[in-house]
């Protein structure tokens, strides 16, 4: 884990141009309102389809809300792409970050859910003239789904609180040389 | 205004926001703000996605059923916000970015009402699609928002006063 942890970091410490370009005065700022607006998109899209799965909004067909599902996934493609120049920017502040692990455990297991549904429910639940009522499945997994993203969204706020403490000269990549002395 | 913003600062509430070190203190107040964001930007942006013709099989009144949302979003943000004002009332305060903000919001809730006021005559009979007033509405509040959670995002980066005592 050490040793993959160790490639990570340099492996994005490589990215110079775009950590210079990050480290613009505008940078930063950016890709951050960039994040956060495609959050509110994600939310936008998937939260409501949840709650409609959950009962909320019975007279909307579920098939119809689901046209908005693509706004989800391009919050998530906004996300996505701001997050990655984060991480490429300051490695060692997410590789190392209890917080960021969680996120990306909380991230996975909400792929793998709505993947579930998409296996499990999504024609059931869309087909035409398909019952005001999802399957109770469906519903299971729509808890889920918002449970989780919002587990992300907490994890992801609690990133700057749980940064590893530098322990050398600064730079991106300077713990992937400390760190492993840390923990032996 | 710089003795209020002292007492203020100095007061044990103000005092607990800044200095604890529990995770249900400032990590926490970010976290109920995040999802109270995304709760109250992703409704509107919902409905003025649906108002911009996308979605056409939702019924446009039923989405008044995600007001609800809406509003426990804007009450967590509300009680946030203010949660957030008082640890550091002298950078929101001192930081015209602040007030930009506050006026994106104001602006957004007056074109939600709106909007949802729209909502509400769609599907009568006689109107068959959205009309270019309800699209200009819903193009207004998506570049509102975005602009309010810009501004939120760059309130970190652009006060130049954190403490009445500095």
């Amino acid at each position: 884990m050490v040793d993959f942890q160790m490639w990570l970091v340099q492996t994005f410490a490589r990215a110079t141009p775009v950590a210079a370009m990050m480290r613009t005065a505008w940078g930063w700022p950016i890709a951050e309102s960039v994040h956060f607006i495609g959050l509110c998109l994600l939310v936008g899209a998937i939260f409501l389809f949840d709650l409609r799965l959950i009962g909320l909004g019975r007279r909307i067909p579920i098939g119809a809300l689901h046209k908005l599902i693509p706004w989800g996934l391009l919050g998530f493609a906004m996300t996505g792409a701001s997050g990655i120049l984060f991480l490429m920017t300051e490695p060692d502040q997410y590789v190392y970050n209890p917080a960021f692990h969680l996120k990306m455990l909380f991230m996975a297991t909400a792929g793998l859910n709505a993947l579930a549904f998409y296996i499990t429910s999504y024609r059931k639940a869309t087909a035409p003239g398909a019952p005001d009522e999802a399957p109770r499945l469906a519903k299971i997994i729509a808890v889920a789904s918002l449970t989780l993203w919002i587990g992300v969204i907490v994890s992801g706020r609690l990133l700057t609180f749980y940064r590893p403490f530098p322990c050398g000269p600064e730079g991106p990549g300077f713990l992937a040389e400390c760190l492993p002395n840390y923990y032996r | 205004m710089n003795d209020f913003l002292l007492w203020l600062e100095s007061t044990a509430f103000s005092t607990w926001v800044r200095e604890s070190t529990s995770v249900f203190a400032f990590p926490a107040i970010l976290s109920v703000h995040a999802i109270g964001m995304g709760l109250a930007v992703g409704v509107n942006a919902a409905i003025a996605l649906r108002l911009l013709g996308f979605a056409p099989g939702v019924p446009p009144r039923e989405l008044h059923r995600f007001a609800p949302v809406m509003w426990i979003g804007v009450w967590m943000n509300t009680a946030s916000g203010l949660v957030l004002l008082l640890g550091y009332p002298t950078k929101a305060f001192t930081n015209p970015v602040f007030y930009m903000k506050l006026a994106l919001i104001a602006l957004g809730m007056w074109l939600y009402v709106v909007m949802t006021r729209q909502l509400m005559s769609e599907g009568r009979p006689g109107l068959s699609g959205p009309e270019p007033n309800a699209r200009f509405l819903a193009a207004a509040s998506l570049v509102c928002w975005a602009g309010a959670v810009t501004t939120g995002r760059l309130l970190a980066y652009t006060a130049h006063r954190i403490l009445a005592t500095w």
